[in-house]
């Protein structure tokens, strides 16, 4: 007998170590997730795609789950999506029951992503069979869709997201155009280099791995984490009676992590942020939330988990990433020269299972690693950046220069975008926008190409299919949420100031 | 009504996104410049700071030459013994010249520089970097770059 999906020795080895590797990035505060996959996905050049998968999907869930680490024990999210584990876990922790939160910010992790897993299994074939219906000029609209719901939900800065999404596209769009193999916008003495214009992996480390570096090099890199003494031996000890009664707050903040992180760009901290505010809305005792309830943490960890699975649902059915994370993983399909997007489950079953059991391994590592051994895993947060650095710069210019079996280009390439992250950091620029434009760009231009072609350049091509309709209505909303949203936040922001 | 032309197409869509980007450029530029004006200040803001204040001048730019010096060198060295000079520098770079640090900065410079060089090079046999330093044991089949 066949099993229906890829799993072996090798495999279960490389998702522990994703696990654990992911797991040390998510507790140092300021690496994040997206970073540990950027900088293991080399490592899969000499693996086949399965094998490859288990590592990232281990990188993936680790990374999430590791965030809470420090934001329960010395009050700083690792990643952004833990900022709200802060509010009632390091509470928890000052008053000595540190390894008690930790403990129920892991199961509800766990949860979380085992509801995501369940969701994305659910509703990407569903997604994938309606987009199999899509013609060239669906494909188009729903990419422009993509670009108007990173704006949507730039929250306040609703312009800027959507230039830094533009901007992505036109960035994308430099080498030469595969109909005509014309040029453009390229010096002619890079003509050689750049055929294909800029590569995905040194764009996307040098904007997320690099920039980081020089944004901290500007601080000083001065940074000692204060050893807490939250010591743990008081009398709160967890014990899964603390889930009594949580059930539903489990579920609902899961699928709202799930939901959040299938729309493409909105990234942890919204969805936790808006689990935690609905966990307050429903609670019986909202006023203990902050002050260390479980309730809140409960919320806080299954929601940003929950985004594992939802920002896989775009990434495999529409071939659109969910957030920066995922986005990586779409260049590890492209190394291994698979086609993410409607057709995907059909012609891949055997990778699409591999995910599913993959994820479901990943979870249970992430859990086995943490819930056991927490005492001594919470100390990976003392580890000093400033000596971690150093091997990153080298292990990402490793990345870029195998990107395309080795070229000192694309470690140039590294370098500029690192620079570029770090500039439109300081200019307001969301980077993550930017590179979710730059990743669809070529589409978009390939899919407008195609469907003028075949109109003989008529726009009106574009209003004439009912499904279309469906996109350009949901498009329509999304610009009509992020004005109504942008409008709210400046009264907002007006009126505390007043 | 856009006429796709063999020879042009290609600028079809860079020109409509950068017209879309002119239009939001100019689109950010009103919005936030009367937003400053209903708070009362002038249209135009003056330029903040670019850098934080006080920054660390040294190592920011150190950063940012280390890492094109590093460039550089990769092709012309190999990777090996570059990433054991550069990994040193970037290390004493932000942990300072104290004796203890230098040590450790030594250590943890050639551990990780030979296990990613064997790792990737040899045991996973990715391309990297080559130059006069690489040597290629052809008897045994692997490079060390």
């Amino acid at each position: 007998m066949t099993l229906p999906f890829v799993i072996g020795f090798p495999q279960i080895v490389v998702a522990l170590l994703g696990v654990i590797a992911g797991l040390v990035f998510g507790a140092i505060p300021g690496m994040t997730a997206t970073m540990a996959v950027a900088v293991f996905l080399p490592l899969t050049y000499a693996y086949d795609l399965e094998t490859a998968l288990y590592l990232l999907l281990g990188l993936y869930v680790g990374g999430i789950s590791g965030g809470l680490i420090p934001a329960i024990l010395i009050n700083i999210p690792g990643t952004p999506s833990s900022i709200t584990t802060t509010f009632d876990g390091y509470p928890m922790a000052k008053r000595g029951a540190g390894e008690r939160a930790l403990k129920i910010g892991i199961v509800s992790s766990l949860c979380g992503g085992i509801i995501s897993l369940a969701a994305l299994a659910l509703f990407t074939p569903l997604l994938s069979a309606a987009a199999l219906k899509f013609s060239s000029v669906e494909k188009f609209l729903i990419i422009l869709f993509a670009l108007t719901v990173i704006a949507a939900l730039s929250k306040g800065q609703m312009l800027r997201g959507i230039f830094a999404g533009f901007f992505g596209v036109l960035v994308s769009l430099i080498g030469m155009f595969s109909v005509n193999n014309a040029y453009r916008m390229v010096p002619s003495f890079l003509k050689s280099k750049m055929q294909d214009g800029f590569q995905l992996l040194p764009v996307l480390i040098g904007l997320f791995a690099i920039a980081q570096i020089f944004e901290e090099a500007e601080e000083g890199m001065r940074f000692k984490v204060e050893r807490q003494d939250t010591d743990s031996s008081t009398t709160e000890k967890f014990s899964f009676s603390d889930f009594k009664g949580q059930g539903v707050n489990i579920i609902r903040s899961s699928l709202i992590g799930t939901f959040m992180g299938v729309l493409p760009g909105v990234g942890g901290s919204a969805a936790s942020i808006l689990a935690y505010a609905q966990a307050k809305n429903f609670s019986k005792h909202p006023e203990l939330l902050g002050t260390g309830a479980a309730e809140g943490l409960v919320a806080s960890e299954s929601s940003n988990n929950g985004l594992t699975g939802g920002a896989l649902i775009p990434l495999l059915s529409l071939g659109i990433p969910g957030d920066s994370t995922t986005a990586v993983l779409i260049s590890a399909f492209m190394l291994q020269g698979i086609q993410v997007g409607p057709l995907f489950i059909t012609q891949n079953p055997t990778t699409w299972n591999t995910i599913l059991v993959a994820l479901l391994i990943s979870n249970i590592f992430m859990f086995i690693c943490m819930f056991y051994p927490i005492k001594w895993i919470s100390k990976i947060i003392y580890i000093p950046r400033q000596r971690l650095y150093p091997v990153i710069i080298m292990i990402c210019v490793v990345g870029a220069y195998a990107t395309k079996n080795g070229r000192i280009f694309d470690v140039w390439a590294l370098l500029i975008f690192g620079v570029v992250g770090y500039i439109f950091g300081k200019i307001k620029i969301p980077a993550s926008c930017f590179l979710i434009g730059f990743i669809l760009g070529k589409d978009l231009e390939n899919y407008f190409i195609q469907s003028i072609s075949a109109a003989n350049g008529s726009l009106i091509v574009f209003f004439t299919r009912p499904i279309g309709w469906v996109i350009w209505l949901m498009i329509a909303a999304s610009i009509a949420y992020a004005i109504w949203d942008n409008s709210k936040d400046k009264k907002k922001k007006a009126a505390q100031k007043a | 009504m856009i006429n796709v032309v063999y020879s042009t197409e290609h600028w079809i869509m860079p020109i409509i996104v950068m017209g879309i980007l002119a239009i939001l450029l100019v689109a950010v530029i009103v919005t936030e410049g009367r937003a400053r004006v209903q708070a009362g200040k002038p249209f135009f803001a003056k330029p903040g700071r670019f850098f934080k204040e006080n920054y660390d001048k040294l190592k920011l730019f150190g950063t940012l030459v280390l890492f094109a010096a590093y460039i550089f060198c990769l092709d012309i060295i190999g990777f090996t013994v570059t990433s054991l000079i550069f990994v040193f520098l970037f290390n004493v770079l932000y942990t300072g010249f104290g004796k203890k640090q230098m040590i450790m900065s030594a250590v943890i410079t050639v551990i990780a520089v030979l296990l990613i060089s064997v790792l990737f090079g040899v045991v996973f046999n990715i391309t990297l970097p080559s130059g006069m330093c690489s040597i290629t044991f052809a008897n045994f089949g692997f490079t060390i770059y």
